[in-house]
């Protein structure tokens, strides 16, 4: 099925197509970033134009945020 | 069948030849057949591994046997190697369990093996880092066609954790072919490699070249020897090249838990295997309806205690034509 790109959820690294754990939950690794020859780690909580919702949901934003909420 | 006090691996073994019966005899004359292939000087023993025995942990075991030389040759399954490179770039396999939500493992980006469990950050790694790696066979090859051994060996060549089974093998240089390559990450990562390239001067793995290699192997051997653990394609190249060469294979060990009524390969018996001339009629086989993460490590804990400390048992001969063959 083709993704299409949705404008109801919030856009972050974290829910988006193209991302796959890398240092949970605060950084993603970014596939289509990495075949860009671009640096593949990104914050989970960023977002490009090239964002495309994920077809099932992870909990990358949901501990990111919640990591967020956390002091330093 | 007696067990009266501590016993050692093989003297349980000895019990279960006593008994002689169903998987214990089996096992036995497992034990018995490997023996006789490591104590014949003019057999080539091939392992076959196929399902996933290195993320349960035989690693170690399989890295061990090829430098020891109880192990001449390894064909295997991509995955199985995929697993290794993981470990050997510092990423683990954590022990889990079987029931459990795998929705929510999915959530949290960890995959399952049964019961390992295995963080999809290990497997980014190791798809960074063997991005990079191609990158850098591919420049030193320069449109080279490499085998799966060859792709194998370049890989060893790399890493550095001397548990690792490719490190093992490139040290030991023994062959180890994956005939079914590209059906692992190692495939995927091929895809990630050349999209980075535009798919320009890239890695070139030929599936093909292992043909001659392997056969040739089985050629100039006098005798061949071969233990399955699980069976599938590396089950089928490894009797395939022994009818290539119409001599057959004279020692086997078939270690599975699939079943021959569905035709599948797997579970095919050895005399099916005897009807297509891979395996000679007289020879010395035996399969074990087995986990094979618990029938391996016995049978070599097993043979290796027969053999005793001081039993060296030499590298496979490289004949010339092999030289000539890894050299080409």
């Amino acid at each position: 099925m083709k993704k299409t790109k949705n404008a109801d959820s919030e856009k972050f690294c974290g829910n988006c197509t193209s991302h796959n754990a890398y240092e949970y939950p605060t950084r993603v690794f970014c596939t289509r970033r990495f075949l860009k020859n671009k640096n593949p780690i990104v914050q989970t909580l960023w977002h490009c134009e090239d964002w495309i919702k994920n077809a099932q949901e992870c909990y990358c934003v949901r501990d990111a945020k919640e990591k967020q909420k956390q002091p330093a | 069948m007696r067990v009266n006090g501590p016993l050692t691996v093989d003297e349980l073994v000895q019990q279960f030849g006593n008994s002689g019966s169903f998987g214990a005899g089996r096992l036995s004359t497992a034990c018995d057949i490997y023996e006789r292939m490591l104590r014949d000087d003019e057999c080539t023993v091939f392992l076959g591994l196929a399902g996933a025995l290195v993320p349960a942990g035989m690693r170690s075991l399989v890295a061990d046997s090829l430098r020891e030389n109880r192990i001449d040759v390894l064909v295997t399954t991509g995955a199985n190697m995929v697993h290794d490179t993981i470990e050997a770039l510092g990423g683990h396999h954590y022990k889990g369990h079987w029931a459990v939500d795998d929705l929510l493992l999915y959530k949290y980006h960890t995959y399952r093996i049964y019961d390992v469990f295995l963080p999809e950050e290990d497997f980014i790694r190791l798809d960074m880092k063997l991005t990079e790696m191609y990158d850098e066979i591919a420049d030193e090859n320069r449109g080279k066609r490499l085998s799966s051994r060859e792709f194998a060996w370049e890989l060893g060549k790399r890493l550095k954790d001397p548990q690792s089974v490719l490190r093992a093998a490139y040290e030991a240089q023994a062959p180890v072919f994956m005939p079914a390559v590209r059906d692992s990450e190692f495939g995927y990562i091929y895809n990630l490699h050349a999209s980075r390239r535009n798919f320009k001067n890239t890695l070139l793995v030929d599936a093909f070249k292992d043909v001659n290699e392997i056969i040739r192997i089985c050629r100039e051997s006098e005798r061949n020897g071969m233990i399955i653990l699980g069976g599938g394609v590396p089950r089928n190249t490894i009797q395939s090249a022994a009818l290539a060469t119409k001599s057959g294979i004279d020692y086997a060990v078939v270690v599975t838990m699939d079943r021959a009524e569905t035709g599948g390969l797997s579970g095919s018996t050895l005399e099916e295997t005897v009807s297509w001339g891979k395996l000679k009629g007289a020879a010395d086989k035996v399969m074990v309806p087995a986990d094979a993460m618990i029938a391996f490590p016995l049978m070599v804990a097993s043979v290796v205690e027969r053999l005793g400390k001081n039993h060296k048992r030499a590298p496979r001969k490289k004949t010339e034509s092999f030289r000539e063959t890894i050299n080409t």
